[in-house]
């Protein structure tokens, strides 16, 4: 500490920095500039600027913290692991930044009523696995999940391949220790209840969910578990168009089989992951889908059956099949390790999250390809395609004059034509910064302020995690904002409903 | 003279209003709100029943005009009907096509989806099914200041802007009129099979559902005591001889019998319905989540599964005459009718059970009864703290309180 504190000597903590070190202790709190660097960021173009870093060791400390900021009338942001991809824990005014990592215990696994306790900063993979020891299995696995935390999937509602049949993150949440803007702590739905979700009221969990941390700061959640799969299969498919991987797609979901998971990829993302993983995928295939089944070994066994002869009606080259977990995991490798391996074709990349009526998710391919090439820039596709929610992956170089900026261009276009297919902006990563000037595409001024109107309720909205979701003209910087509004300018801002 | 089933825990309204759009809705809802009268949304009435007599009441809405099919695209599983359309229309044109939204709401000829989204909750097979709020993927609602706004959208996953669709779901038609529900769907399973395991008591019963409850693949595992197999027998039930657990798998043609014969172990034997009259038997046992008699009043406990049977022993503790029983075993639902005695009485009996449960988690709801017993105890039991979060909501969707006052948990 004393090196720091060296470092920093010309500018000593602020009144509110020392306030914070006060009521939680210095090494829970980071504020010296160069340390703060590592929060600027998360996994989107975006970033802010937070002045000090707050890492709460339980509920209290939380309050304590709320209660210093809105003192001082800083602005708040909540923050998980920061893999989010919409921008949403990055301090977009600045201020205090409170980090729930340290918040990490799982606080109980009931098997017989197939819950779980866990405190905000739990790992989703920590979960799952110590979930899979009493035979049961936390369902939603965003692909970050080695890393991303419970607090931060309630936040943004994650989702991950296996939704399909599960559900999102809502689906399973029961009920949530809440500290609202204001400081004050409250459960809403029943700690002590179960699936049934039976304390009358409103459903405020459900509303808390998938609000992007924008109402108040989790520091417990009751969550659902489910049950093993006693078998699983999983399939993969090689085919040489994405029209025929989309029909195979649109057969199985018609056959009446709801597969675990249903994803594709396509060639750019081949390339991508091929050399580095050695999956053996053909490099002139155009497209590779996964389908996944589980269930008891029966339905695995006929569901498996159906739907791999499903998949050979669309000529593929090649249909794989694995029951083991290891040769699964190997399947599973392209698609997994799919946005890691893209680095090795250009530095950056700018993953996009938009989804469509199922049917019309060839059509808005087909766009993808066109606003890429028009724009020169490579575009890798890997998506769920079984929900329609698909996630193009722009590639590119920072360091190239006009490139960054070219991206934003080219992906609040995709973006438009989700909209226009029916669709809407996000499937599972959030508006954030990132897109909340294109809510009004999607939903009128009334339908917005209505969602303000619910924000309102949980208390003060003006420093509590600003800038997020809602389109606002001011004080949140060209950085949160400038490509949107480039967009806007060319497509409008008006309601598209 | 108003149509006696506008009626509410024997309150009549003043006027009576029909829409059929949207919009109509909006000119009730935004006069209602200018002229200070209250407003209550009806559609099929199956559960008018539910909550605490209405503070006013003057306009009845009835919405069952508006009932037509606003999108359906088969390919992409969802469908978008207008509120008040009967969920077995709906679940009638969606079978044309090998699909269903898997709702499982009782008298379900009747009951409308904006209905069933309004009460919010889940059936017998909640367990598995989930509850409206695991289906509805969008919703358009009409405000109590009479303006149309959407919330969520026709996309079965989605993240953007709040989930309004999850604040309308069991808000009991107090925030907004629901004019328009959007849901995602699921294939018709091609298999359905009910099995019944004879009991000696409701006890015995609701063990052996309990012991085939975690099966994997099994979708509802309910006990039905002596008279509620009575009752359900009277509906066409005729596989129910006396109190029984009775189980249920759906899926595909090879596996639902290997799920059953797991079940059907772990349960403890018993012979399986023929596939035929397999749904008549659980759609009977279901309705029967409406069939109280006039001289009762009806409890719901909904309870964390594994602590099932003890609230079940709570209940028989207070109320040792109750023999109209019936529970889901996997997801921790127990109904039971309860005598009337003077309505002070009752009322103090059922405050005394919800203080024997309340360790357990539990919460007793009272389904129907009558407006003298429902002025002696509120029928919601405690909404928990979130209580001061939810009146904050109705003050900033309904300030001037036009929308079903008075009947939510809490006074709302």
């Amino acid at each position: 500490m004393a090196g720091r504190r060296a470092k920093g000597q010309d500018a000593g903590p602020s009144p509110i920095v020392r306030e914070l070190i006060e009521a939680i202790g210095e090494e829970a709190v980071v504020w010296q500039p160069e340390d703060l660097l590592v929060y600027e960021y998360d996994a989107t173009i975006d970033r802010g600027n937070p002045d000090a870093i707050a890492l709460p060791a339980d509920t209290d400390d939380v309050v304590a913290l709320l209660k210093i900021a809105n003192k001082y009338g800083a602005p708040v942001t909540p923050r998980g692991a920061g893999t989010g991809l919409s921008g949403g824990a990055l301090a977009a005014r600045g201020g205090v930044v409170i980090g729930m990592n340290r918040m990490r215990r799982i606080l109980e696994i009931d098997p017989e009523n197939r819950t779980a306790m866990v405190q905000p900063g739990v790992v989703n993979l920590d979960l799952a696995t110590e979930a899979n020891r009493h035979g049961l299995a936390y369902a939603p696995d965003p692909s970050s999940q080695r890393a991303c935390t419970i607090g931060g999937n309630v936040a943004e509602n994650a989702g991950g391949p296996h939704t399909l049949a599960w559900g999102t993150t809502t689906n399973h949440v029961l009920a949530l220790e809440l500290v609202t803007p204001d400081g004050e702590v409250q459960w809403i739905g029943d700690p002590q209840g179960g699936v049934g979700r039976d304390q009358p009221g409103y459903d405020l969990v459900g509303c808390v969910v998938g609000s992007e941390g924008t109402v108040g700061i989790v520091t417990r959640i009751l969550t659902r578990l489910v049950p093993m799969p006693t078998a699983v299969r999983t399939m993969l498919a090689i085919y040489d168009s994405v029209r025929q991987a989309s029909s195979a797609v649109s057969a199985v979901v018609a056959s009446g089989v709801v597969p675990a998971a249903l994803e594709m990829i396509d060639k750019m993302t081949i390339a991508a992951v091929e050399p580095v993983l050695g999956t053996g995928f053909p490099l002139d295939a155009e497209a590779v889908l996964l389908v996944e089944v589980e269930g008891p070994p029966s339905q695995v066994e006929s569901e498996g059956r159906a739907v791999e002869s499903i998949l050979r009606r669309f000529e593929p080259r090649e249909v794989r099949s694995a029951t083991d977990p290891e040769e699964r995991e190997a399947l599973w490798a392209g698609r997994k390790g799919a946005i890691g391996a893209l680095g090795q074709i250009m530095p950056n990349y700018y993953l996009l999250d938009g989804v469509v009526p199922r049917t019309k998710l060839p059509d808005v391919l087909d766009t993808v390809y066109d606003v890429a090439e028009r724009y020169g820039l490579p575009v890798a596709n890997m998506f769920h395609a079984g929900d329609g929610n698909l996630h193009p992956c722009l590639l590119f170089d920072e360091r190239e004059p006009g490139a960054t900026e070219r991206v934003l261009d080219a992906g609040g276009e995709i973006m438009r034509a989700c909209v226009d297919a029916g669709g809407a902006i996000t499937g599972e990563h959030g508006v954030g910064l990132e897109k909340r000037d294109y809510l009004p595409w999607i939903f009128s001024d009334d339908d917005i302020e209505s969602m303000q109107a619910l924000r309102g309720a949980f208390g003060p909205t003006e420093n509590f995690n600003p800038c997020k979701i809602f389109p606002a003209g001011h004080g949140c910087g060209e950085a949160a904002s400038g490509h949107a509004q480039r967009t806007i300018a060319r497509f409008g801002d008006k309601a598209y409903v | 003279m108003t149509d006696e089933r506008y009626g509410i825990d024997g309150i009549t309204p003043a006027e009576e209003a029909a829409a059929e759009t949207a919009e109509q809705v909006g000119e009730v809802l935004r006069r209602a709100t200018a002229e200070g009268r209250a407003v209550s949304p009806i559609g099929g009435g199956t559960m008018i029943s539910l909550g605490m007599p209405p503070e006013r009441y003057d306009i009845a809405l009835d919405l069952s005009a508006m009932n037509g099919l606003a999108d359906y695209e088969p390919e992409d599983f969802t469908v978008t009907a207008q509120a008040g359309m009967p969920l077995a229309r709906l679940q009638q044109a969606l079978a044309e096509h090998g699909q269903f939204v898997p709702l499982d709401a009782p008298e379900f000829e009747r009951a409308t989806l904006g209905g069933i989204v309004a009460v919010g909750r889940g059936g017998l097979r909640r367990g598995a099914l989930g509850s409206p709020r695991d289906w509805l993927i969008g919703l358009r609602v009409v405000r109590a200041d009479g303006t149309a706004i959407r919330g969520g959208g026709r996309v079965v996953k989605n993240v953007s802007g709040y989930d309004l669709p999850k604040l309308y779901c069991g808000s009991l038609g107090t925030l907004g009129v629901i004019a328009e529900v959007s849901f995602k769907l699921r294939p018709l399973p091609s298999a359905d099979r009910a099995a019944v395991i004879p009991a000696d008591t409701f006890e015995a019963a609701l063990a052996a559902a309990s012991a085939a409850r975690r099966v994997d693949g099994l979708n509802g595992a309910v006990a039905v005591s002596e008279e509620s197999a009575a009752d359900a027998r009277a509906k066409g039930a005729e596989a129910l001889t006396g109190a029984a657990a009775v189980l249920r798998a759906s899926g595909l043609e090879s596996s639902v019998d290997e799920v059953m014969t797991a079940a059907l172990t772990a349960a403890g034997g018993g012979p399986a319905v023929d596939a035929a009259s397999a749904i008549e038997t659980w759609q009977a046992i279901a309705d029967l989540e409406l069939a109280t008699p006039a001289d009762c009043a009806r409890l719901r406990v909904g309870v964390r599964p594994g602590s099932l049977a003890e609230a079940q022993a709570a209940v028989a503790a207070q109320f040792p005459s109750a023999s109209r029983l019936l529970a889901a075993a996997d997801s921790g639902l127990l109904y039971v009718d309860i005598p009337l005695g003077e309505p002070a009485d009752t009322a103090t009996m059922i405050a005394d059970l919800r203080d024997a449960v309340s360790g357990l988690g539990a919460h007793v709801t009272i389904e129907s009864a009558p407006p003298a017993l429902k002025r002696e105890i509120d029928v919601w039991g405690d909404p928990g703290p979130g209580i001061r979060l939810m009146r904050n909501v109705k003050d900033a969707f309904d300030p001037s309180r036009t929308l079903n006052p008075g009947r939510f948990v809490a006074g709302i």
